[in-house]
């Protein structure tokens, strides 16, 4: 095992030659959708799950509006406090070449994006990250029952991982909760 | 107690942030001054990417492009550090290293005062903002009282205290991640130099940048970052600079 010591003691230890195959995946999840939902609105004494679904017309003007819908149903979850609507939640997830990244929007009432937050992280290799099964093996994980495939901890570093997926993401959902307000369907 | 354990039961945070993924982990604290500590990371990579980001137009550093010769601007602390470190850095590296793209001489700082001198000079810091962003945040984190933990921002990640952190790297041509090794009170960082990567070196001709991996260990994730490209440049993971800011370098 090669020992690299630096000039301040500190040590970094190559525990495996680099050219070895990769590791099949890695996860993290970071918190459950209800504890992202109670992080954005603590003022919240009640979340209200809602389903929103869009006709026709409605996906076009999100398309017309420069966003992919990419589904008409939402779940949101609506932050209310004495019955007032202080907000809403809304998890989403996005593939990437390698990745798999569910993150939740926090959107107050204004419109106005109130936080981003990232519940989990699937690394894989490209081709299973997109089967179904290799999917489904996460759904329902939570906080609570931390699943963590391989290693224990793990921090990758490499050529930039792009965020744009999410990003985009953010903006669809912005969209869709903007629309939905605008329409009273969530009220 | 062992290292491992402490890391397995930190509290760990994620956000979209700089263009890419900030994992923020903290250990042995108690729960809510965990997330209050985590809460200031992201605050202070936020003020950063403020500062720094070329998409921001309100940032320094798209003002600071779209000046007109002979113009000049005030910049913030962040701004004014991180240009600082690139000016010493183009200087030690004979110009190899460079943050305007090969204009390196089309712009000066003086105290917080950042002067255009030539019209087409654009700055770019993306890389070694990356890397300032996690040591403020690193910052952030001691401030707030945590004894040891991380901040992993998409490939630039420092340890601090008694964490030690897995590095592993992903492979980009067929997926998934490789284990690397540990990493313990340090900064490291990895940039891939590829003809489709984001990361490209200004000087040299498309047909001889290298395709390759470089990763450098340093006491701070800005030098880390920048040292990368001083090494992807020059094709030397001994290079000179390394040794003066306490670094080691790997080729893959």
């Amino acid at each position: 095992m090669p020992r690299i010591d630096s000039a301040t003691g500190v040590v970094v230890t190559l525990t495996t030659a680099v050219a070895l195959a990769p590791t099949a995946a890695f996860a993290v999840d970071y918190m459950s959708a209800d504890e992202a939902a109670k992080l954005m609105f603590p003022q919240a004494d009640r979340f209200e799950v809602r389903t929103l679904t869009l006709d026709a017309a409605q996906l076009q003007q999100l398309q017309a509006a420069g966003v992919a819908p990419r589904s008409a149903r939402w779940q949101v979850r609506v932050a209310q406090r004495d019955g007032t609507t202080l907000g809403y939640v809304v998890v989403d997830d996005v593939i990437g070449k390698f990745e798999l990244i569910s993150y939740a929007v926090g959107i107050g009432s204004d419109g106005a994006i109130r936080q981003v937050e990232v519940l989990s992280y699937r690394e894989s290799h490209g081709h299973e990250i997109r089967l179904p099964a290799w999917r489904k093996q996460f759904v329902g994980k939570d906080a609570s029952a931390p699943l963590r495939v391989g290693d224990d901890i793990a921090n990758i570093s490499g050529a930039t991982l792009s965020c744009s997926h999410v990003t985009e993401g953010v903006r669809r959902i912005v969209a869709v909760i903007d629309l939905a307000r605008h329409l009273g369907t969530l009220t | 107690m062992s290292d491992l354990h402490h890391v397995a039961h930190a509290v760990r945070r994620a956000r979209p942030l700089l263009g890419t993924l900030v994992e923020v982990g903290v250990c042995d604290a108690r729960h809510d001054d965990a997330g209050r500590a985590c809460e200031a990371a992201f605050d202070a990579i936020a003020e950063v990417q403020r500062c720094l980001s070329r998409f921001d137009p309100a940032s320094d550093i798209a003002r600071f492009n779209a000046l007109a010769a002979g113009a000049s601007i005030d910049v913030r602390g962040d701004t004014a550090c991180v240009l600082s470190a690139a000016r010493q850095l183009f200087d030690d590296s004979d110009g190899v290293f460079d943050v305007s793209l090969g204009r390196g001489a089309g712009w000066v700082l003086r105290a917080q005062r950042l002067h255009k001198l030539q019209r087409d000079t654009h700055i770019d810091l993306g890389g070694i903002g990356k890397g300032h962003a996690v040591d403020r945040a690193v910052q952030a984190l001691l401030r707030a009282g945590c004894a040891a933990g991380w901040v992993n921002a998409g490939g630039d990640l420092r340890s601090f205290g008694h964490a030690s952190v897995a590095i592993h790297l992903r492979d980009e041509q067929r997926g998934g991640v490789v284990a690397f090794g540990r990493l313990r009170a340090r900064a490291f960082a990895t940039s891939c130099f590829d003809i489709d990567a984001r990361s490209q070196l200004w000087h040299t001709r498309p047909e001889r940048r290298p395709r390759a991996h470089v990763s450098v260990a340093a006491p701070s994730c800005l030098m880390a970052d920048a040292l990368t490209k001083v090494v992807a440049a020059s094709g030397d993971p001994q290079h000179a600079l390394l040794a003066r800011h306490q670094a080691q370098a790997w080729l893959h």
